[in-house]
């Protein structure tokens, strides 16, 4: 009796406990559930006025864009507009107060879907609990879409090279909005995520200005870019901006902003002499341009140079970072070692360079980049009369003198197949194809050009599996570091049989290979003795 | 055999002998214990897990248990979610993570060895013990079947003989505590291809874990499961997705399991305090008979809870109905305050 009664509040506390953790643990919302859509619009813009009474509504854009378009009705029957620019905003342009936005909603939704309810068309709802609803039953898959050098590339030859239709700035002495040639940059210069001061967002300046134009190019009759949502957000649709057939422009030719072809980055600005500093670096300006979408994700402010707001001490306009560390930072996308880091993760390269783990560098390869001069270049640019031509001059000799290839030790130097015998206890041994896996590495890598000068030398593409020793012709073999046994007591060094298993389908998995999936496609069956 | 009604009488009438042990219990578990040092660990990496099971199998070996239903080589086995049983002290899950576009993740399931075991604080004989190796073991002899071990261990890992019908004993993963006096790794420690278990000294297996994380911070979740959770456990894991999503609990906070314990039981007055004492004493006057041998002793107990029932039911029935029925309020205030809160922090995430 006592002992039930005991058992009875335990359980229950227990109960309580369970049933806490189970409430937080599994009944949350499913993120993978409900149609996809690339148009959906929250409308919750009243939280600005506070908490909201009850869920935002999920308002498909799209589906209200087609419905209009069949009833001869277009974006005015929403959209206000001020100074023939529409607003963003439903049938406003400002929010005022809460209750009178709500109002806004509430009168001209409900109206409209009860007027073409009334007419027997298919119609939206018209009591509270339809629109807000809790979970809704589409999922927002919209993406932000990519202005990259190919698109920008279509609409400057469809605008006849009238730079100024998009590009401008704002002069603050007339408080207008005025075009400088030469010095277009990206709109993200100044459009930030947000509205500040008298600067839009980059969400609205696009919007207005994109589709303002398409649809005015649409009236004219002639192709124009898309108006709808799932146009420029769709990243599935093919009707978009991400069209193939227009998408694969090869060659965009060259945005012209008066940069250099080749130039040379110095270490210390200040330091005319480059004593007591890294040596400069030559770039291939030109070559990097076609490596990236656009100059954004370099010149991330603007468009001058590194140095203007990046010094070897840092200064106030490159956020103190000096530019030691904006050239060298892992993480950061803009960076060099960064953008090249970022390389390593090509399915060519994973296979050695993902296991390595983070900031596998090593301070042998600050040279590669930081070249010395060779020979008598400084002789061969003194016809070049200023300044920037003399270092873009030296700065292509030094790369041309540059010979990226792969190289490793010839074939008669290379094991060809080498016999693991370490778990011959259960399986036979593995044969490993030693000099084919060599040659694959080194062939895959040959015509990336950065990858082959980074592995010149005759050992590096060795280290790979033949790890944290100096690179040479006859690297040390696993078990002289990896012991025996299981694992290696104390200091944590990987065993031998961990090591094969983590460094091979490491590899494989980093290079995309579906092999092995069972432990028979490396180690085959044991054959089993003949019976006396 | 059987204990007097008389001694009993007099073991209740103690009741400051009752109070002040209760007392100290209470205060002891105030303070965190965070293992003992330099005791053992194991780590389990989810990310180099590969789902083999040639830990499964070791175990098997190293722990003399049953052949299994379907052999260790047969991969059809990790279609199904399974728990530990008595006859398999730790068992590979597959976890697919499609829906993360991820392949499948495997996690292995063992007693976790906790710093501070709800088992063993659960256990009124005290069957559990928290060993200097880092090991929590297990008595069989004088485990009174009670079960409340499996009830306490918030991850689900005891298991009952229930095919054996005339000694069934409670059963989990020992960490191999026998091989690790004999300066052996762990069954499944040894057999892993992959290193994907670690056994060392808990503080390096800290730092290897925090070494990883750092030396991959895409592969790795931040956080070391096991390191803090309910007060620090002996088994560890690194995973690379949400370890909720490889069915292992977020929702258990970093208190010991004595300290929760004694959170609850401290809102019922004396009844809940004498209880375990009760029982502790019962236990203390069998074992001073050490001419009882083992069945009987067992036999002891039972008439002993008897006793103790009648006692009880004698001398503080009401109390204990009062007390009852106070705590069933604060239970259900906290069982509703609890849903309240999951359900409100349910919603305020999906809106
Ligand atoms: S032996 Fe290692 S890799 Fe295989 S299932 Fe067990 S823990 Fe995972
Ligand atoms: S995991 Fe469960 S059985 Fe293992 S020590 Fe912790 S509470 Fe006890
Ligand atoms: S430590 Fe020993 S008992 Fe525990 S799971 Fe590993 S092999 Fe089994």
């Amino acid at each position: 009796m006592v002992i039930t009664r005991l058992t009875v509040v335990l359980t229950v506390l227990a109960v309580a406990v369970i049933l806490y953790g189970s409430v937080q643990a599994f009944d949350q919302p499913s993120q993978d559930s409900g149609q996809k859509r690339a148009d959906i619009i929250k409308i919750d813009g009243m939280k600005s006025f506070g908490n909201l009474e009850r869920s935002g509504v999920v308002f498909l854009h799209d589906l209200h864009t087609s419905a209009l378009q069949k009833v001869d009705k277009d974006c005015t029957a929403c959209h206000l507009s001020d100074n023939s620019k529409l607003s963003l905003k439903f049938k406003r342009l400002k929010d005022t107060s809460k209750n009178e936005v709500m109002n806004i909603y509430h009168d001209n939704c409900i109206s409209c879907h009860v007027e073409v309810a009334g007419k027997g068309d298919k119609s939206g709802p018209t009591t509270c609990g339809e629109c807000h609803v809790k979970t809704s039953a589409y999922v927002a898959s919209g993406q932000p879409p990519t202005f990259d050098k190919s698109l920008h590339y279509r609409h400057s030859k469809s605008q006849e090279n009238k730079c100024e239709l998009c590009h401008h700035e704002y002069d603050n002495s007339t408080k207008k909005l005025i075009y400088k040639e030469g010095q277009e940059g990206s709109c993200r210069y100044c459009h930030k995520d947000v509205n500040e001061e008298n600067r839009m967002s980059m969400k609205s300046a696009s919007h207005i200005a994109c589709i303002d134009c398409h649809q005015k190019t649409l009236k004219n009759k002639m192709e124009a870019g898309p108006v709808q949502c799932g146009g420029c957000h769709d990243p599935d649709s093919p009707n978009t901006i991400n069209r193939t057939d227009i998408k694969n422009i090869v060659d965009v030719p060259r945005m012209e902003r008066k940069q250099p072809d080749f130039t040379m980055v110095k270490t210390d600005v200040n330091d005319k002499e480059q004593k007591g500093v890294m040596d400069s670096v030559p770039f291939d300006h030109k070559a990097h341009e076609g490596y990236n979408d656009s100059c954004i994700v370099c010149h991330h402010k603007d468009l001058t140079s590194c140095s203007s707001c990046h010094s070897i001490e840092g200064k106030k306009e490159g956020g103190f970072i000096s530019l030691e560390q904006v050239m060298h930072n892992p993480d950061a996308k803009e960076s060099c070692v960064g953008c090249h880091e970022s390389k390593k993760k090509d399915k060519d390269c994973a296979g050695c360079h993902e296991l390595m783990g983070k900031h596998s560098n090593n301070s042998s390869n600050c040279g590669k980049c930081h070249m010395e001069q060779v020979g008598n270049m400084k002789e061969a640019t003194t016809s070049h009369k200023s300044k920037t031509d003399k270092s873009a001059r030296l700065a292509e000799m030094m790369l041309k003198s540059r010979t990226p290839i792969t190289a490793t030790y010839n074939d008669e130097d290379i094991p060809e197949k080498i016999l693991i015998k370490d778990l011959s206890n259960k399986y036979e041994p593995v044969e490993f194809p030693h000099r084919k896996i060599v040659k694959a590495l080194v062939n895959n890598i040959n015509n990336n050009k950065l990858a082959s000068y980074f592995h010149a030398e005759k050992g590096t593409i060795c280290q790979g599996c033949h790890h944290n020793t100096p690179p040479g012709k006859q690297p040390p073999r696993c078990v002289s570091c990896h012991v025996k046994q299981a694992q290696d007591k104390g200091s944590f060094k990987i065993g031998l049989m961990g090591a094969y298993h983590l460094q091979c389908m490491g590899c494989h998995k980093e290079m995309g290979m579906e092999k092995p999936v069972s432990c028979t496609d490396c180690h085959k069956e044991k054959a089993h003795e003949p019976k006396k | 055999m059987s204990i007097s009604r008389r001694k009993f009488l007099g073991l209740i009438g103690s009741a400051g002998v009752g109070t002040a042990v209760s007392n100290s219990v209470f205060a002891a578990s105030n303070k965190h214990f965070t293992g003992y040092p330099e005791s053992f660990a194991v780590l389990h990496d989810s990310v180099r897990c590969v789902g083999c099971r040639q830990c499964e199998e070791a175990c098997n070996k190293v722990n003399d248990l049953p052949e299994p239903d379907q052999p260790f080589s047969d991969a059809s086995v990790l279609d199904k979610k399974r728990r530990t049983t008595a006859k398999a002290y730790t068992v590979v899950n597959r976890h697919d993570r499609a829906k993360d576009g991820i392949a499948p993740v495997f996690n292995k399931t063992q007693c976790n060895h906790c710093l501070e075991p709800a088992c063993a604080s659960a256990c009124f004989v005290k069957a559990f013990k928290k060993t200097k190796t880092g090991a929590v073991t297990y008595d069989a002899s004088v485990c009174v079947g009670c079960r409340y071990c499996m009830m306490a261990c918030p991850f689900d890992i005891p298991a009952y003989e229930y095919d054996n019908a005339l000694s069934p004993k409670v059963v989990k993963c020992t960490m191999c505590q026998p091989r690790i006096l004999e300066g052996k790794l762990p069954g499944c420690v040894e057999s892993c291809p992959r290193e994907a278990l670690v056994f060392g000294k808990r503080d390096d297996l800290i730092k290897i874990a925090r070494n990883r994380i750092a030396r991959y911070p895409k592969n790795y979740v931040d956080h070391i499961y096991g390191e803090h959770e309910m007060g620090g456990t002996s088994w560890m894991y690194l995973s690379g997705v949400a370890f909720q999503k490889i069915g292992m609990r977020e929702d258990l906070g970093i208190k010991p399991a004595p300290e929760l314990t004694s959170g609850a039981l401290s809102v019922v007055p004396m009844v809940a305090a004498l209880w375990p004492v009760l029982l502790t004493g019962v236990y203390a006057i069998t074992k001073r008979k050490e001419k009882i041998e083992n069945e009987e002793k067992n036999q002891a107990v039972n008439s002993a809870i008897k006793a103790t029932k009648a006692v009880a039911e004698l001398k503080i029935g009401e109390a204990l109905a009062k007390a009852e029925k106070e705590q069933e309020e604060i239970v259900e205030k906290a069982v509703k305050s609890a849903v309240d809160n999951a359900v409100k922090a349910n919603t305020e995430e999906a809106a």
